[in-house]
């Protein structure tokens, strides 16, 4: 375990072990900034920073974190960095922190951040672990960029706020509703298994 | 690992202090960027409500404008508008709850209340693209210039098409839009009879 490839995380992170997709945790911010494609990226990118750092952090100091409270020790530390990126975003892109709003703070609350940390971070060592977390991160971007583009283009008929449905396009009102997300994301996931099916049948010979 | 009583009580106390530490700095580098910002955006909001046009988005030339045009009154939260010693309007905070969470804004009025100037909205949580819509342009400019003096009974506002109606309503957000209408007449009304105009 000790010198996982990058190669390697990369492709646990964003397909084999997909936070979304295969583990599904982070389902409920996923269902909930995904309405325009910006606001999924801001998040996206918050949550990027703040595994990442996160993971790295608690590898850092895991040797010296008596194990009965690394718990807090890592909830301590998460909401370190969750409050950096409100503060930044409040700080230098206010519209930004108003548009996510209470969902800043709620990045506090993804359970892929405490998944690497308690699942990987703590037993490997920083690098790996640093990587691990923008894995994680990115494949919950994606996942959440993929939701975000089909509903934005329903919804409003824009992508990332650019009109590329003229006037005659009628916005689907129920994309831009939450129920909309739980549709695009089932049938993600009933996807992304029906793949990971097929790959299993061709290469069962091997395993 | 160690086994002793005394260091993970240590320990979590040092990881705690170091990390509050960087924390308190970063608020503290940062808390007069957030308050200029915060200043900056009552300052768009409310030279929006009075219809001025900004130049640009450079919160010194904001500034400048406000103080040229705007100031506080003795009242809390109560703002006039004036070019040169002429009044131009007045404008005061509106708010109330609505479909998901509270809204807040403000209204402006003419100088002899016969008019509303404009509204502008400073906070809401209402869903995206739904009644999230009250703070686009197209919902906000359809108050501005509108006839106070012969509204019944406080209804200035009315949504078309029911008879007298001035304003469109957001559609698929029915509740947002009669919830923001319905506060802005309260406010809007108790505006004009506290400061005895109306008549």
């Amino acid at each position: 375990m000790a010198g996982d490839s990058p190669k390697k995380i990369f492709k646990m992170g964003l397909w084999d072990d997909n936070p979304v997709f295969k583990q599904i945790i982070g389902i409920c911010s996923s269902l909930a900034v995904t309405n325009l494609m910006i606001n999924s990226l801001i998040m996206g990118l918050g949550l990027i920073f703040v595994t990442a750092l996160s993971s790295l952090t608690v590898s850092i100091i895991r040797q010296f974190t008596p194990k009965h409270i690394r718990m807090m020790v890592q909830v301590l530390i998460i909401s370190v960095y969750v409050i950096i990126v409100d503060i930044f975003l409040k700080a230098y892109l206010p519209e930004m922190s108003k548009a996510l709003g209470p969902y800043v703070g709620l990045i506090i609350t993804n359970c892929i951040i405490m998944g690497r940390c308690e699942g990987y971070a703590q037993n490997n060592p920083p690098l790996p672990s640093f990587l691990d977390g923008i894995a994680s991160g990115l494949g919950y971007t994606i996942v959440l960029l993929v939701i975000a583009f089909i509903r934005e283009l329903f919804g409003f008929g824009t992508i990332f706020g650019y009109r590329v449905f003229g006037d005659w396009w009628t916005n689907w009102t129920i994309m831009v509703m939450p129920p909309a997300a739980f549709f695009i994301l089932g049938v993600i996931v009933w996807w992304a298994r029906s793949k990971e099916s097929e790959e299993k049948k061709e290469g069962g010979a091997v395993n | 690992m160690k086994k002793s009583f005394s260091y993970p009580i240590l320990f979590m106390v040092i990881i705690t202090a170091f990390f509050t530490l960087i924390l308190a700095y970063l608020n503290y580098a940062t808390a007069d960027v957030i308050a200029l910002n915060e200043e900056t955006e009552l300052r768009r909001t409310l030279l929006y409500v009075f219809d001025m046009d900004l130049p640009s988005d450079d919160p010194k030339e904001i500034e400048r404008i406000f103080n040229q045009y705007i100031e506080e009154t003795e009242e809390k939260g109560i703002y006039v508008a004036k070019e040169g010693d002429q009044v131009i309007g007045y404008a005061f905070p509106v708010g109330g709850s609505a479909l998901w969470g509270t809204v807040q804004g403000y209204a402006a009025v003419s100088a002899d209340y016969s008019r509303l100037l404009g509204i502008d909205f400073t906070h809401h949580s209402e869903t995206p693209g739904l009644g999230g819509r009250i703070s686009e342009d197209w919902f906000k400019e359809q108050f501005r210039g509108l006839d106070l003096t012969e509204a019944e009974g406080g209804e200035y506002i009315i949504f078309r098409p029911a008879p007298r109606g001035n304003v469109d309503s957001i559609a698929g957000a029915t509740q947002t839009s009669n919830s923001v209408v319905n506060f802005l007449n309260e406010d809007i009304f108790e505006f004009i009879s506290k400061r005895g105009g109306g008549e």
